[in-house]
């Protein structure tokens, strides 16, 4: 009778071990997707620079980290700031929140469109959302180059019809670069804040409607708490990739209006600097950080608990 | 037998409502003419779909009629948005706003209404004692009992004192004996607010037990709107028989007055007299299953019959009886006596009809 006992606790043991190894590969590719790059970073970026790209192993040098925001002048042998990666910095961060904004200010009234169409009409209108996502974002990238070229579409349209009677310079400023990035990451606003917005019970706005409050009142004091988790989360994912953005400023801000990514991309190519490049590659990661906790904090406090 | 109402609150003229057009055209209400006295509690009753929601909607101002009047104390307010009608509603899940604690959903209407902030705390006090929730005032509507939020819901609909409560189905979502202390709680609110209540249902039982009048309706009509008891004893068609308690229908031939407003009806095995105007030679007649005694001699006037089955219902025994030509009919008797014991299936009874109880319907005699 006492191997009962013994057959059941070899059992659970044995148990127990098939669920670790099942857990292995999930657990295995977490660890090295997430913290495998992290890490490299963070040991490039404390190493000596390679002649021809690349670190010098072994060569432990905080040189990277220091040019992130000073310059050593070896002539008159002073440091100072390096004004124009500050400016790339702010440049990103600005650029990235008016994005968000914008997305916010465009992407929720389409939401709510579509979440407020027949049920059976939904799945297309959502399949139109998507469709630029079938196409490359360099040739739609390209594409609103050609838009808002000196002969572009838009230009020729303005002149046509007599608003102005030379080209205005869209192409290579920050507005272009704006647009750019808005219409690319639109859609990641628009599907989270669709999956909160038809989870919302609409019920609740006839409710507001039955207690004395205006359209206006039901959107600020029903609708958009209760949509607030898809909002939080379709602002970061268009904020943390447009900080981060590469191919747009790179292609509609010309050389000039550069954002990180090509600040970066600028180390690890012709620049030949690898320990700056993965310094400031660390230095984005922590303003999207701060950025974040400022924001989630920011926007969970107000209006109480919140229902999920 | 329907009193006349002394001041009207809600009066709908020749109100319709079509939704979708041409062949797909849904007829949801069609010409409801109804009158809710003021501190009234009425009920519109009746299956699902037959339009009872769609008229609560269109008080409320949820939808707008296709033709005819809404009056509001004589003011028409049929075109009129939700949030410009002395009108709240209690809906069917409550629809209590999440993101809010219960003080904050109860005072929401009052923030809207532009109230300032003490007049708003006093008034939301007065409610949670009102609805006997004082305890729970900062408490987050998803850490509350269904009850609970019934009561959070009524406290909210009430606390801008409307003109009109409108209920949909308020008591569906609750346990049977939560739903029998609600419906007194209701009553007791409706006494100590002096509102007019409109209170929709499918429950025939809740309907009778709480309303002062009801309107039935059916298919997108009013059938018929009376008092509880003149429903009950008195219905207008087949229909209504039919939906309010259980009632026996059977068809027969007229014989003749027997008296004021009493007529001999043949049915085939036995004459019995029922109340009423029949419109014709033939006449649908109502037995109500409590209005039948069961006797084991043959009697005159009595309707031979089989028990066919005996269900004990505690206070109750229910006998599913076939009549000799094979019809199904219900007889509903107390416990109280020792006859209940004799009741064996397949025993031939007799079935007497008690005075001035059978009725006969117009309408159809289908």
């Amino acid at each position: 009778m006492a191997d009962a006992a013994e057959v059941a606790r070899r059992y659970q043991a044995a148990a127990a071990r098939r669920r670790w190894i099942l857990k292995a590969p999930a657990l295995l590719t977490i660890l090295l997707a997430s913290f495998g790059p992290l890490a490299v970073m963070l040991v490039y970026s404390v190493m000596e620079k390679g002649n021809y790209g690349g670190v010098a192993f072994g060569q432990f040098s905080l040189d990277g980290w220091t040019a992130v925001f000073f310059k050593y002048d070896p002539f008159d042998e002073t440091t100072s700031l390096v004004v124009a990666n500050l400016t790339v910095f702010l440049r990103s961060i600005k650029l990235a929140l008016v994005t968000t904004i914008a997305a916010l200010l465009v992407g929720f009234p389409t939401a709510y469109f579509i979440a407020t169409r027949p049920a059976e009409s939904r799945s297309q209108w959502l399949l139109l959302i998507t469709i630029p996502f079938w196409t490359n974002l360099l040739v739609r990238t390209f594409a609103i180059m050609g838009l808002l070229s000196n002969q572009g579409l838009v230009n020729n349209a303005l002149i046509w019809s007599g608003v102005i009677d030379k080209p205005l310079q869209m192409l290579f400023t920050d507005g272009a670069v704006l647009a750019g990035l808005v219409y690319v990451y639109l859609p990641l606003m628009v599907l989270p804040v669709y999956a909160s917005l038809e989870r919302m019970d609409f019920r609740l706005v006839e409710a507001g409607y039955d207690l004395y409050a205006t359209r206006w009142k039901v959107l600020r004091h029903i609708v958009i708490p209760s949509c607030k988790p898809g909002l939080i989360a379709g602002s970061i994912l268009v904020f943390i990739p447009a900080i981060g953005a590469y191919v747009t400023p790179r292609i509609l801000g010309g050389g000039k209006n550069m954002m990180m990514g090509n600040l970066i991309e600028l180390q690890f190519g012709q620049g030949r600097n690898w320990p700056l490049g993965a310094a400031l590659s660390i230095t984005l990661l922590a303003i999207v950080t701060v950025a974040l906790v400022v924001y989630i904090r920011n926007t969970a406090g107000k209006g109480g608990a919140h229902g999920h | 037998m329907t009193d006349t109402p002394r001041t009207s609150a809600i009066r709908t003229e020749g109100l319709a409502k079509t939704y979708g057009k041409g062949s797909s055209a849904f007829k949801a209400l069609r010409e409801v003419n109804i009158d809710i006295a003021e501190n009234e509690f009425f009920t519109l009753l009746g299956p699902s779909g037959c339009g009872k929601t769609t008229l609560l909607r269109l008080i409320a101002g949820f939808d707008f009629p296709t033709e005819g009047q809404i009056l509001l104390h004589g003011r028409d307010i049929a075109a009129l948005p939700p949030f410009q009608r002395p009108i709240n509603t209690v809906f069917q899940n409550y629809a209590l706003f999440p993101h809010m604690t219960v003080a904050q959903n109860i005072g929401f209407g009052l923030k809207m209404l532009g109230w300032d902030k003490a007049r708003i705390g006093a008034r939301v006090a007065e409610m949670l004692r009102l609805v006997r929730m004082e305890p729970m005032a900062d408490r987050a509507t998803s850490a509350i009992s269904g009850g609970q939020q019934q009561r959070v819901a009524l406290a909210r609909a009430l606390a801008p004192a409307p003109k009109v409560l409108l209920l949909d189905e308020p008591l569906s979502a609750l346990d049977y004996k939560l739903r029998k202390e609600m419906q007194i709680e209701l009553k007791r609110l409706q006494h100590e607010t002096g509102i007019t209540f409109v209170f929709v249902t499918h429950d025939q039982e809740e309907a009778l037990a709480m309303s002062d009048r009801i309107a039935v309706m059916n298919r997108g009509q009013v059938l018929q709107v009376g008092d509880p008891r003149t429903i009950y004893n008195a219905p207008a068609d087949r229909f209504v028989a039919d939906f309010i308690g259980e009632s026996n229908l059977l068809t027969g031939r007229v014989m003749g007055a027997a008296g004021p407003g009493v007529h001999r009806i043949a049915l085939d095995w036995a004459e019995i007299l029922a109340l009423g105007q029949p419109d014709g030679a033939e006449a649908l007649v109502m037995i109500r299953p409590e209005h039948v005694q069961v006797l084991f001699a043959s009697t005159e006037g009595a309707l031979p019959a089989t028990i066919a089955e005996t269900v004990f219902v505690g206070t109750e025994t229910r006998l599913h009886l076939r009549l000799s030509d094979g019809v199904a009919f219900i007889a509903l008797l107390p416990n109280a006596d020792a006859t209940s014991e004799r009741l064996e299936q397949g025993r031939d009874v007799w079935l007497s009809v008690a005075p001035g109880t059978a009725r006969i319907l117009g309408g159809d005699h289908g």
